[in-house]
């Protein structure tokens, strides 16, 4: 009897020690989430009211960053984030489904996909300071001035190796059969590809873009030696932009109290943008699949 | 007289007569990259009628219907060499466009493969590479294309939703509607029942004799059970090579080459 439930025996505790080395590693990942995001939470609320209390601060959306000691808000930074982010997300989508899709439909086995494929892995874990740089040496010095193109140059350039990723990898899992059951009917390889395989892959393709926008909204080292900042509103993407994640760092680590409520509140805004957008790029992508 | 048996042949390939030949493979050898996987095939496909090719896996039989929609020019190490002539034309010649090609010959696939779009879309899809129809015409395509693929009763009140919505039985019938809405001269089935449950199977095979009569059918199939049931003609590869061809019946109840009857009477494979 002992015999037999010995090795059982051994065999549970090892199942059971494995199943809670799981829990706790997931324990562990879970409460550093949540710590972050209720430190975020608890001093970026305060940014989002009025400094007396009394209800939400309009000023937050409704006016430029101030001056230490006068009354204002992050509009100027949020307008310039956004320009930059939808400028360099416009870019990076074009050029990461293209070429996700030429490495997984075309170049798949040739060695020249293969040096493509590994350069832009090299690329995608670049730190983002050397693409800040890199930009700074092609763009700004030669014309001699920081401006949102530039910095919207130096996000595409993050984004589209993770963009050319996710989209590689979404669609080589697509099915060879339903590749070959277009082409079956005497469609062109680049039509199947268009009508069958990409939307076979969208909901996986657009959760690699919005993982890509994800990275570039919080961006800060490239935005330093490209985009700099401004004070001001401006819609002007040729010169000096502001944007969230900068002003973030300078008024962080500033000595003025109602900077530091500010830059609480933009990571806030940041987080809770970055948040959102993930949390619908989901239920799109599962209502597109099971539709 | 000579008493002692005569051995039986390697290899018995009937030779059908010409006026009932719509398809015709001959001298195919196929390669990929530098490995031969078919030899010498010659063989001929009757018009408007069923024929099975059977054998062991990794015979050639599904690599011998690749080549009748030059599907293996898909891939830049598979080359065939040799004839496929439909209609007296030879469709491996660089001159006849792949595309056309395709339009005359439709293939089915072993699993499913509905497109991520609606029934109706999936049914127009292949239409729309070739005519320009109105939306009455192409309402009348799709019906009449799903009618004769047995699934119309099933989805006419739903048209709209997405193909990957039906049953794996339903599925296979859409792709079988969808290769027939492009009105082809030929059809391929490779293995289009085995990832089916018994019923949609049956169903599936009904819908197949039924498209003998405007179609020319050539079917891979595991299942031998199946090659009876349906087909008129049947052709037996072993090892890349066809071993032997001839009338369903008559290769079924007394093949002549011992493959052939070893294969049918379950000694190996």
């Amino acid at each position: 009897m002992t015999a037999v439930a010995a090795p059982r025996l051994s065999r549970r505790l090892g199942e059971g020690a494995f199943l809670a080395f799981c829990w706790i590693a997931t324990l562990v990942a879970i409460v550093a989430l949540a710590a972050i995001l209720w430190s975020l939470l608890q001093q970026g609320i305060g940014g989002f009211l009025k400094p007396g209390g009394g209800g939400l601060d309009p000023n937050l959306f409704t006016r430029s960053t101030p001056a230490p000691g006068s009354e204002g808000g992050l509009l100027n930074a949020i307008v310039g984030s956004l320009m930059m982010c939808v400028a360099a997300m416009i870019g990076a989508v074009l050029i990461g489904f293209l070429a996700g899709t030429w490495l997984s439909e075309y170049a798949r086995e040739s060695h020249y996909g293969k040096v493509i494929r590994f350069l832009n892995d090299v690329l995608l874990s670049a730190p983002s300071i050397l693409v800040g740089l890199f930009i700074y040496e092609i763009l700004v010095a030669p014309l001699k001035g920081f401006s949102g193109f530039a910095g919207a140059v130096a996000l595409a350039l993050i984004a589209a190796p993770v963009i050319t990723r996710t989209t590689e990898d979404v669609l080589k899992l697509q099915p060879t059969a339903l590749r070959e059951a277009s082409v079956a009917l005497g469609a062109p390889v680049w039509k199947t590809i268009f009508d069958v395989i990409w939307k076979s892959a969208r909901g996986g393709m657009l959760t690699g873009a919005l993982l890509a926008f994800a990275r570039i909204s919080g961006e800060t080292a490239p935005l330093l030696f490209t985009s700099l900042n401004n004070q001001f509103l401006s819609f002007d993407m040729t010169k000096p932009t502001a944007n969230l994640p900068v002003v973030i760092f300078n008024f962080a680590l500033s000595a003025y109290d109602d900077w530091r409520r500010l830059a609480w509140a933009g990571a806030l805004l940041i987080a809770v943008t970055v948040l959102s957008v993930t949390v619908v790029a989901r239920i799109l992508a599962r209502e597109k699949a099971s539709a | 007289m000579n008493t002692q048996l005569e051995a039986p042949p390697e290899t018995a390939v009937l030779q059908l007569a010409p006026e009932v030949v719509k398809l015709q493979i001959r001298n195919l050898d196929f390669f990929y990259g530098q490995k031969q996987s078919l030899f010498d095939v010659t063989v001929s496909f009757a018009g408007n009628a069923v024929t099975a090719l059977i054998g062991p896996s990794g015979c050639g039989k599904s690599t011998l219907l690749r080549t009748l929609n030059r599907m293996y020019s898909l891939y830049p190490g598979q080359k065939a060499t040799g004839e496929v002539i439909l209609d007296g034309d030879n469709m491996l010649s660089p001159r006849v466009d792949v595309a056309t090609l395709r339009a005359r010959v439709g293939m089915v696939f072993q699993k499913p493969t509905p497109f991520p779009m609606s029934i109706y879309d999936n049914v127009a899809y292949g239409v729309r590479l070739y005519e320009k129809l109105s939306k009455a015409d192409m309402n009348d395509r799709v019906e009449e294309s799903l009618r004769r693929a047995a699934l119309w009763d099933e989805v006419k009140d739903k048209l709209k939703e997405s193909g990957l919505g039906l049953s794996g039985g339903q599925q296979q019938r859409l792709c079988v509607a969808r290769g027939i809405a492009v009105r082809p001269e030929v059809l391929l089935l490779d293995e289009p029942a085995s990832a089916l449950d018994p019923i949609s199977t049956a169903r599936l095979e009904e819908t197949i004799a039924e498209l003998k009569r405007d179609y020319t059918i050539v079917i891979v199939t595991h299942n031998m059970g199946q090659a009876a049931r349906l087909s008129d003609h049947t052709g037996f590869m072993y090892l890349g090579q066809l071993v032997e061809f001839g009338e369903t019946e008559q290769l079924f109840t007394n093949p002549v080459t011992s493959r052939c009857r070893d294969y049918i009477t379950g000694r190996f494979g």
